[in-house]
């Protein structure tokens, strides 16, 4: 049996108004444009955006992180309140549970929206790195839209049993009702396992939630920005999403209250309760912005200075403070005179539903101050002067506009989810009948009111050159006279010849001798996991750390009588890919040996070339041996941990199948273990026993 | 058969730790033994560069050469040349950037498809047929080393007539990303990058790590160690741990006018 107020709740099954069609007409236009859009940029690529190598993310992703944000609305007062035991509740969790599952239908896409290459979206899965924070995304998102879509089914099923019955509805609802209800019969048992599976889901939907917003902030969070570098950003974010999705809770509230006149469920103690709630998170969300902003105000660390110039008071400055007017204080004072005022009580639903278009359309603008000044503000600033060569930029390229592909893309989206959420008003019971049934009285009797609708240069390189050259000839001629006055007279042949040893490295001579031994030998075990997770290990000088050996290479200058030739100069230099490395030049000792001592970082077989010069004595000589500087070290990676290594290792899997793959159990646990193999057993034994 | 609470949470939480057990068996195993093909350069060298500001005079030839070599895009350029101030008081210099290859580099972190990955000669390669198009890469990049093909870029003759490989990445693909590649085919030949190639002034120097030494246009050859060490070599962005393979020799001693003294 179906009371008053049910009846008409159930009424928008089957009456369609006029402004129905009318709306949905609208909001299809809207979407269908927004297709349009997205078929233009996937013709022309992303260039029909506004976005450019400067400001590489846009519009998008900050809808990405506001639909995200708008679903934690569902989790929030359906689980938070049902873990709570609030019981006002009840005649709220259904449509607020919607629109979590169709924001995240809308917000996941705008991320496949975003890529350059959507027709290697599967890569993801191919070729996933479990170190990128995409990936973190694109796993937290596609469970948490999994748990929210179950979590919206399961309190649902007693109320499809009961419509599955009734005669007036049209054949192909019944039909669906049944399909999706899988033998319900409502018998305690059954209730009792529900009840069950849906506290349980409560639980996980909050832990989930906090998680999946924490991995959206980090995103930006893990990058080397000025701005984004921030580590409040999780709790941010989480904090942000649940404001918003408050307020789109509120809003959808309101919308419904006025459209299918649902003044029998959503009293005006829910605005005033749900008024409370979105007081409180405007007054954290402020003081997570205040300790936000002033840690970075403070101190102006170099790199930041840009971006608190270009928020505070440069091109975004107008946006900026608008923002923090519409998302913050002028919601927090509307909600805090309202519910503060006797006189204005009977305000409070379109006061708070009011408040809540701002909060809404705030956290849009929010978003949108997030993604893009950070980006505009990078710590290599786009050069200002024009140098050679190098384009010039023009002005669309370092500021950022959203085209109008963007906006429609946006807008169609924002439609879409209107759609989804339309029809489903059209298909499912907004309103939780069996939950409400219970008529525990809500906290606060109906105040009778009819809320008001409130609606090149060159510089002096030739005369550096031609005193050059002025200065080479001078000295060649005076060379030239000078060679003139001794003619007739040939040098005397010269043998140069080239030995070298591996010698005893000499040991250092600072303290850090003291720990030359290679790094293995001597970190803690605790060090080697944290080298090992992110290379974290303090980067040692590779001279303290590591003995190069000592290579001396004698040349040795013989006369043509092989007596050795004392007092001359013999260079020394070493053949590498590239060019020639020159080690300088040595004079020779009585014994007619020129020694270097070469410790350098180099491994491999080089060619050593030795030359002397000659003189007017002695005629010039060369020699050339190859030098083994010991084995090169094997091919290998930077020891710089997993994060850059191709494959992700234990270290870093561990914690993400233990997470998601323990969530995902629950889901398997309650969905398919529950639902399809205890409830059926269940229905059985009470079949049994009745008869 | 009946499934018991118990039985399933055993069964699941059994195949949890199998899969754990799997992922850490394989995952050892490659970390350890074999880096996929792709990881491993064809040759055991290391490249280094070290750009040597005392001799950057900003003409942008490098940026020149590199543009033409590589048919790079319009409105990018894979080494970019900077003036940069520090502070009011001290003189403006030039700096050139290409791409860093760090070795702890935050663009192959947060490549979600491993499109852009270490090699081991040091290289931060870049997959054009694998890239997504994410842009997260960029958003990482501190040094903004990184450009998008946000259309499809114009094309020659030539650039087509060209066969893609990892190396040589033209043809110019649209929507993926695109950077400086040091010119990897080039240094294995023996030959200087593009951009070492055409600097009139000799400032980019290129060479082998293993080899200690790094060479210029000039055909100078200089001790890397030395010069690093001796010369206060330094690296961009130091503080955020990105260790890269470029390494700057101060701007002392400058042997051009410098910016500001020029525009007076």
């Amino acid at each position: 049996m179906m009371s008053d107020r049910e009846n008409n709740m159930l009424r928008v099954l089957t009456h369609t108004t006029w402004r129905f069609y009318m709306w949905l007409g609208i909001f299809s236009a809207v979407a269908l444009w927004g297709l349009y859009g997205y078929i233009t940029q996937l013709r022309y690529g992303l260039i029909v955006t506004g976005m450019r190598d400067e400001i590489s993310w846009g519009l998008y992703i900050s809808n990405f992180v506001f639909f995200t944000g708008i679903s934690y609305g569902g989790t929030l007062i359906s689980a938070i309140l049902r873990v709570t035991d609030a019981d006002w509740r009840h005649p709220i969790t259904r449509l607020s549970e919607a629109i979590t599952v169709f924001a995240l239908c809308v917000g996941g896409p705008m991320v496949i929206i975003d890529l350059g290459r959507p027709d290697r979206m599967l890569n993801l899965f191919i070729h996933g790195r479990i170190q990128s924070p995409i990936l973190w995304d694109v796993i937290a998102v596609s469970t948490y839209l999994a748990g929210c879509a179950l979590y919206l089914y399961l309190p649902m099923i007693p109320d499809l049993a009961l419509l599955a019955n009734r005669e007036e509805l049209a054949p192909w609802r019944r039909k669906l009702y049944r399909f999706l209800i899988f033998g319900w019969t409502g018998t305690p048992g059954e209730q009792h396992l529900l009840e069950k599976c849906i506290s349980r889901m409560a639980v996980l939907m909050i832990i989930l939630a906090v998680s999946v917003h924490t991995v959206v902030s980090w995103i930006f969070a893990m990058t080397l920005r000025p701005g984004w570098n921030s580590s409040i950003f999780g709790p941010y974010f989480v904090m942000a999403a649940v404001y918003s999705g408050t307020a789109a809770v509120v809003l959808s509230m309101y919308i419904l209250l006025r459209v299918l006149h649902l003044e029998d469920y959503l009293k005006p103690a829910h605005f005033r309760n749900l008024g409370m709630l979105l007081l409180t998170f405007s007054l954290l969300y402020l003081y997570f912005t205040i300790n936000e902003y002033l840690t970075s105000v403070y101190k102006v660390e170099g790199p930041e200075r840009l971006l608190l110039h270009q928020l505070f008071f440069g091109d975004y400055a107008v946006l900026m403070w608008v923002t923090q007017a519409v998302f913050i204080a002028i919601p927090l004072v509307m909600i805090a005179v309202v519910l503060a005022v006797k006189r204005l009580q009977r305000f409070i639903p379109s006061v708070v539903a009011l408040a809540s278009v701002l909060i809404v359309l705030g956290a849009g603008a929010k978003r949108y101050l997030i993604v893009i000044p950070t980006l505009t503000a990078p710590y290599l600033p786009n050069p200002s002067t024009i140098i050679p060569n190098n384009p010039v930029l023009p002005f669309d390229w370092v500021h950022y506009r959203p085209t109008w592909v963007e906006w429609s893309i946006t807008f169609g989206g924002t439609a879409a989810f209107l759609i989804m959420y339309m029809l489903f008003t059209k298909v499912f019971p907004m309103i939780s009948i069996w939950e409400t049934r219970e008529d525990k009285v809500l906290v606060e009797p109906a105040v009778e009111s009819t809320p008001r609708n409130v609606p090149q240069r060159l510089g002096s390189i030739p005369t550096m050159t031609i005193l050059l050259i002025g200065c080479l000839l001078f000295g060649a001629t005076i060379a030239r006279a000078d060679q003139k006055k001794n003619p007739g007279k040939t040098p005397e042949a010269t043998t140069l010849s080239l030995e070298w040893k591996q010698v005893a490295t000499p040991p250092p001579t600072d303290d850090g001798g003291a720990q030359a031994q290679p790094s293995e030998g001597e970190s803690s075990g605790a060090n080697k996991i944290y080298g090992q997770l992110f290379g974290w290990m303090p980067v040692e000088s590779g001279d303290h750390a590591q003995l190069y050996p000592s290579m001396e290479v004698t040349a040795t200058l013989l006369d043509s009588k092989g007596q050795p030739l004392a007092y001359q100069v013999a260079g020394l230099s070493l053949k590498t890919s590239f060019g020639k490395l020159d080690f300088g030049s040595r004079p020779t000792n009585g014994e007619g040996k020129a020694k270097f001592l070469i410790q350098d970082k180099r491994y491999g077989q080089y060619q050593v070339d030795s030359n002397y010069d000659g003189g007017d004595k002695f005629a010039a000589a060369h020699a050339q041996a190859m030098v083994d500087f010991g084995v090169r070290p094997a091919p290998s990676l930077p020891a710089q941990g997993v994060l850059i290594t191709p494959y992700a290792t234990a270290w870093i899997g561990i914690p993400f199948l233990m997470f998601f793959g323990l969530i995902w159990s629950v889901f398997l646990y309650i969905g398919i273990y529950l639902l399809f193999w205890r409830l059926p057993q269940l229905r059985k034994a009470h079949n049994s026993l009745s008869q | 058969m009946s499934i018991t609470r118990r039985g399933f949470l055993q069964g699941t939480g059994g195949a949890l730790i199998a899969s754990l057990a799997i992922s850490e068996g394989t995952s050892a195993q490659g970390l350890h033994q074999n880096l996929p093909a792709r990881s491993v350069a064809p040759t055991n060298q290391k490249w280094v560069m070290v750009i040597d500001l005392a001799k950057c005079d900003g003409c942008g030839d490098c940026t020149k050469a590199c543009n033409s070599m590589h048919f790079v895009p319009p409105m990018q350029e894979w080494i970019r040349v900077y003036e940069v101030l520090d502070n009011p008081q001290a003189g403006p210099y030039y700096v050139a950037r290409p791409c860093m290859h760090c070795d702890n580099p935050p663009c192959v972190r947060g490549c979600p498809v491993g499109a852009t990955f270490k090699r081991t000669d040091g290289l931060v390669m870049m997959d054009q047929d694998r890239c997504i198009g994410c842009r997260n890469c960029i958003a990482q990049c501190p040094y903004g080393a990184r450009a998008f093909n946000w259309g499809e870029p114009p094309h020659t003759p030539e650039e087509l007539a060209h066969k893609y490989s990892m190396e040589e990445g033209w043809p110019h693909r649209k929507g993926v990303v695109e950077k400086c590649d040091f010119c990897p085919e080039m240094l294995r030949a023996g030959k200087l990058t593009a951009c070492a190639e055409k600097c009139g002034m000799g400032a980019v120097y290129v060479g082998d790590e293993y080899e200690d030494a790094v060479t210029n246009s000039k055909g100078e050859t200089i001790q890397l160690s030395k010069v690093t060490k001796q010369g206060a070599g330094y690296r961009l962005l130091e503080e955020l741990g990105t260790e890269p393979r470029v390494y700057y020799l101060p701007p002392v001693n400058r042997k051009y006018a410098a910016p500001g003294d020029m525009k007076s």
